[in-house]
């Protein structure tokens, strides 16, 4: 009888964790119709948590967070998590979807062979704004200057936000500087911090958390952000039937782009589900839906005949060939280089 | 008259019941800060954390101790407090910081102690309906009462719009109070009154109303009575008002994230940067050791001068 009931626990037990998958994503970042369809396809439970920087997922799972199968980071984070052992190498035979990658987005220098580390989607970062109130006051939001130049800053004081975010803020100045946004350069990063201090009191707010919201009810007009939050607010706007247009645009001195990857963790409860996920994801209809959705650009060659022709004809989403020239990854940075940065932008964001 | 007698279990029996506190505060309070303290002398990991002083040796697959009598110069470190005090805007930060805390407990105090009276003289009915209404707000979460505040004070919120109106009739310039210093005084005052309120209540509740006629019966006025009175006797209740808005106030880093314009940041955020944004360990827990430390002094001026205090009278 025993026996009998430890089995029926093991069983009931096992049944449990079976059928549930623990994905850990950027917020904002999958439809909840393609998860719904996942749990349909795998017969699971799909258990999401999200993270909004990359320093919150790594300084997390290099804690020694557990329970987790697949993780979707940006490309800089893809070294630290492959050096710190804390991923696995992916099994191809079990993902046929991974021939429909874009080859662009393969082979990446964060992870040369794609041994662990397969395209999710990407997005860009980018101005956000009120197009209404720009236009009234002529001023052009394709530049970065917008963010940086007092001149034009003077007519927008207190309606600017940018992202409370170390890399993507300094690569902004340094592509207004006419740098690389990867500069390591002591004297370039000091151009840059000097950019942002001059600019910075004339901002409203270092803002992650809520630029979207801001510029939807009109509190902010030039928003410092990621594409799909954009293309957020904007439907937002337009389902709010509010008075003014919001757009966003990518700017001619250049832009970071970033390439999420989906990778399955070294501790993940459930490999098996993990890859069916990543295969789900690779399909061609699926990761349309992601970009008819959320509005992320897409990195999948079988996915182009799903997306919906009004998204595909948006810059920003789905850059031309010369505005891609124009589109930088962010490097991993390390040590020294780390610490040099946050000096740097302990000082900016002290300063009066 | 013998001294109360204690059987050997009531002796046991005492620090029975109080062992899983104290073991609880041993292992989540006293041992972490150790940890912190340790950490603040080595140096950072690549990826966070901090640089191994145990490693697999290759060869053997044991673990070994990289720490030796010779190279421990290559392990342990005074540079992050060299850090510290190498650029004056960390002193500056921690200075802003405590005025921000302060200016929070001052305005706490002022606002809480008016209505920790008026609820410590009410009848029972009235005084449990008001203490609850006290307690009411932390039935709902903290981070969306935050963004409460986020609405209310928004450009286009009516409150925003209504005093800006007002202004605007004196030809006073629109203010912007969302993402300002103001914003995050608000949101902390807001947040720590009722741990101000509560305490002081249980103090003057606890009152005795004759002494206030006795002083009434010797010529003092409404302002004597509270001096000479009511306001000496309260002080217990004052200082663990004060210790409980003061402190929290002072390690504060989402109110600044979310209410703060870009001049608002306090210590709380330049620490949460430095374990999350820069995984920089080390200089995140000599961070957290100097506010701690500041701290502590701050207690003990308080204490010492409390001390002289009663030694005059």
């Amino acid at each position: 009888m025993k026996k009998l009931l430890l089995a029926l626990m093991m069983t009931m037990g096992a049944a449990h964790a079976a059928d549930t998958l623990h994905v850990y994503n950027w917020n904002n970042y999958i439809a909840p119709e393609t998860v719904k369809r996942f749990e349909a396809d795998c017969k699971c439970k799909v258990v999401q948590d999200y993270y909004g920087s990359m320093e919150e997922m790594l300084a997390k799972l290099s804690a020694g967070a557990k329970g987790y199968d697949v993780v979707v980071p940006t490309g800089f984070a893809i070294p630290p998590l492959v050096k710190q052992n804390l991923v696995q190498p992916l099994d191809k035979a079990k993902l046929p979807n991974a021939k429909n990658v874009n080859p662009a987005f393969l082979n990446s220098q964060f992870d040369k062979g794609n041994q662990y580390s397969l395209p999710y989607s990407f997005t860009t970062t980018l101005l956000g704004y009120n197009e209404t109130e720009l236009k009234k006051l002529g001023i052009d939001p394709t530049s970065w200057a917008v963010i940086f130049d007092p001149k034009v800053l003077a007519k927008i004081k207190g309606k600017v936000t940018v992202l409370d975010d170390s890399r993507e803020l300094f690569a902004a100045a340094l592509m207004y500087n006419g740098f690389s946004a990867n500069s390591v350069n002591p004297d370039e990063w000091k151009k840059a911090a000097e950019t942002i201090k001059a600019a910075k009191p004339f901002w409203a707010a270092f803002n992650t958390q809520s630029y979207i919201k801001e510029l939807t009810v009109g509190n902010i007009w030039v928003a410092h952000g990621y594409s799909n939050d954009m293309f957020q607010a904007q439907q937002d706007a337009k389902a709010a039937k509010r008075a003014f247009a919001l757009n966003y645009s990518l700017q001619k001195e250049g832009n970071t782009l970033s390439v999420d990857n989906m990778m399955v963790l070294k501790n993940a409860p459930r490999p098996d589900l993990a890859l069916k996920f990543v295969n789900f994801m690779l399909d061609g209809k699926n990761s349309a839906d992601l970009t008819n959705m959320i509005g992320s650009g897409n990195p999948n060659s079988a996915a182009a005949a799903f997306v919906k022709p009004e998204i595909k004809a948006i810059a920003a989403v789905f850059p031309n060939a010369e505005a891609q020239k124009k589109l930088q990854q962010l490097n991993a940075l390390e040590g020294k280089q780390l610490r040099e940065l946050n000096k740097l932008w302990t000082q900016v964001k002290t300063a009066r | 008259m013998s001294k109360p007698v204690y059987g050997l279990g009531g002796r046991y029996a005492k620090w029975l019941i109080s062992a899983p506190p104290l073991l609880y505060l041993l292992l989540f309070f006293a041992i972490p800060a150790l940890i912190m303290v340790f950490a603040a002398f080595r140096f950072p990991g690549d990826y966070g954390g901090l640089v191994p002083l145990v490693d697999v040796n290759p060869d053997t697959g044991a673990r070994e101790l990289l720490l030796t009598a010779e190279n421990w110069r290559d392990f342990l470190t005074f540079e992050n407090f060299g850090r510290f005090f190498e650029d004056s805007i960390y002193l500056e930060l921690f200075l802003k910081s405590f005025w921000y805390a302060g200016l929070t407990t001052l305005i706490c105090l002022v606002l809480a102690y008016p209505l920790s009276w008026l609820i410590a003289r009410s009848g029972k009915k009235t005084r449990d309906l008001l203490v609850l209404l006290v307690i009411l707000p932390f039935w709902s979460n903290f981070l969306i009462r935050v963004y409460a505040w986020m609405i209310i004070l928004g450009p286009q919120s009516y409150f925003s719009r209504v005093l800006n109106g007002f202004l605007g009739i004196f030809g006073i310039e629109p203010v912007s109070l969302l993402f300002s210093q103001f914003a995050v005084i608000i949101g902390l005052v807001y947040v720590h009154l009722p741990f101000m309120v509560l305490p002081l209540y249980a103090n003057l509740e606890k009152h005795d109303m004759s002494l206030l006629d006795a002083a009434q019966d010797l010529g003092a006025n409404a302002w004597q009575r509270f001096w000479k009175v009511t306001w000496p006797l309260s002080l217990p209740g004052v200082w663990a008002g004060v210790a409980l808005v003061f402190i929290p106030a002072l390690g504060m880093f989402a109110i600044p994230d979310l209410l703060g314009g870009t001049n608002s940041m306090m210590i709380g955020n330049l620490i949460k940067q430095q374990f999350l944004d820069s995984r920089d360990w080390p200089f995140g827990s000599v961070l957290s050791i100097m506010l701690t430390l500041s701290v502590l002094l701050l207690a003990a001026v308080a204490a010492w001068a409390g001390s002289r205090h009663k030694k005059k009278d």
